[in-house]
């Protein structure tokens, strides 16, 4: 894709948005736009990853099996991130399963291309190293959060950290997926959502969740929301 | 703090890999510093002035809760180190580091830290793959939490502290292990007379003796297994993973 072309779209990646413009341009013509579509897996567990993405829209979830029959969501990544950060760390293998959740665009690029330019350029690799900070910060807030924390609160957080994500308040999500990101029961998960409507804050039916006031939910989350949250928003300063 | 002998420093699996080079650039700006039982390294949030690499003390890596609660996060004892942070960019990090068995650790200077590392050699390559086993450590820990009983999680944990220590004795009180795994005293004063009835530990006045090893394999869940693999294929190119394989009188 040429410069001129990329220029139209505006970078909703923040790591890629903190290079300066002619860092940035001479990265252009290595990423190409790639569609993140709901439910669809970018790597497997153990499987070669060949191509990183930096995220402008939409979420994608690193999952980790548990006793093969379900899953938990360890970590998740938005614009703020990218998926494929293993092959910096030193492996083109991840033990986790990396899997959108929402959908939205990326940059995707080649993972040789990716190691060579943050070889080559120290600002790129500067903010990959921050951002390995922040998923390990976020890595430890939500292993906590999941330890500790009522299932209300954990689903109270994980609808906040979704929709800012995904800039709406409205998703179609049903409670299996739910359940296989918080690594509970669909019933707990039942549970906890009708609790959220009895008090007017989401109302939820047939899969179509809108969140009614917002201003509610982040009273009744634990603070693991806004911690994550602002580790995010610095993260690059 | 003192000048540390090469073999002590080597006794710390990271950095006994480097080259010869690599080893000499680094070797003046070496610490030696003992850790006693319970000391934070430091607190959430606070400045990090060095990176540690443990040789015989082992270091937990503690989240703490609002209502002050903890969760351990991670563990590095000789095949690791303490302060990722500094190599990433950042002078803090959000977890408390707690010293869980006392012993000696090196420590350097952020600043000739970071001088290795951005040089680009084996040094950087290792922390990096250190960093990304620390992910799994991580993740893993929390899958554990949510999913295993204390029974599991404690023998988990003890199996990580065994392959880091010299001994098949750790000094820990069961208040420190309940911070650990983030449960009531109660719940591992019931899981360690479990493991003691069944004869893999002895708990006597605040050491534990580890007596079976591969019982106690055998009563962890996989956790254990998946965070030792993952370090294995990321650093055992250039780490000999020699687990504590002795058997004692207890499994004889």
């Amino acid at each position: 894709m040429s410069v001129t072309a990329l220029q139209h779209i505006p970078i909703g990646n923040k790591m890629l948005a903190a290079l300066p413009a002619q860092e940035y341009q001479r990265l252009a013509d290595k990423l190409e736009p790639f569609d993140l579509k709901f439910g669809e897996t970018i790597y497997k567990p153990n499987e070669n990853i060949k191509n990183v993405y930096f995220l402008n829209s939409g979420i994608v979830s690193f999952l980790t099996a548990i006793e093969k029959r379900s899953t938990l969501e360890v970590g998740l990544v938005g614009n703020e991130g990218m998926v494929g950060l293993s092959t910096f760390l030193g492996t083109t293998k991840s033990p986790n399963s990396a899997v959108v959740r929402a959908t939205g665009i990326a940059w995707k690029m080649k993972a040789t291309d990716f190691l060579n330019e943050c070889r080559e350029n120290i600002l790129l690799s500067r903010i990959v190293h921050n951002y390995t900070h922040l998923l390990l910060i976020q890595l430890s807030i939500i292993g906590a959060c999941n330890r500790f924390h009522p299932i209300c609160k954990r689903l109270t957080c994980w609808l906040l950290m979704t929709s800012d994500r995904m800039g709406t308040g409205k998703f179609n999500i049903t409670q299996q997926f739910i359940s296989n990101m918080l690594g509970v029961r669909r019933e707990a998960v039942a549970k906890a959502a009708s609790s959220l409507q009895e008090k007017q804050l989401i109302s939820y039916s047939r899969g179509n969740l809108s969140i009614l006031n917002r201003a509610g939910l982040e009273t009744i989350a634990c603070k693991c929301y806004s911690i994550i949250k602002e580790e995010e928003q610095n993260y690059l300063n | 703090m003192s000048i540390p002998v090469k073999n002590d420093v080597l006794k710390n699996h990271l950095l006994a890999a480097l080259p010869k080079q690599e080893f000499a650039r680094l070797e003046p700006h070496l610490e030696s510093i003992s850790l006693t039982l319970g000391k934070a390294i430091y607190e959430s949030g606070d400045k990090m002035t060095h990176i540690y690499f443990p040789t015989t003390a082992i270091i937990s890596m503690l989240y703490i809760m609002e209502n002050g609660a903890t969760a351990e996060i991670g563990i590095a004892g000789n095949n690791g180190l303490i302060g990722s942070a500094l190599f990433m960019g950042s002078e803090s990090t959000s977890s408390r580091a707690v010293v869980q068995s006392s012993g000696d650790a090196i420590r350097v200077k952020a600043k000739p830290l970071q001088a290795e590392f951005d040089r680009g050699g084996l040094f950087q390559k290792l922390l990096l793959r250190y960093t990304q086993s620390l992910m799994t450590q991580i993740s893993q820990t929390a899958v554990c939490n949510r999913l295993h009983t204390v029974n599991q999680q404690l023998c988990r944990w003890l199996l990580i502290n065994h392959d880091q220590l010299e001994t098949n004795k750790l000094v820990m009180t069961q208040e420190l292990i309940a911070n650990m795994l983030g449960v009531r005293r109660e719940g591992v004063t019931i899981a360690a007379k479990k493991l003691q009835e069944k004869g893999l530990i002895k708990y006597a006045r605040g050491t534990i003796t580890m007596l079976n090893r591969k019982g106690l394999e055998a009563a962890a869940c996989e956790c254990y297994q998946i965070v030792i693999d993952e370090y294995e294929r990321l650093l055992g190119e250039y780490i000999p993973i020699n687990r504590n394989e002795y058997e004692t009188a207890g499994n004889k």
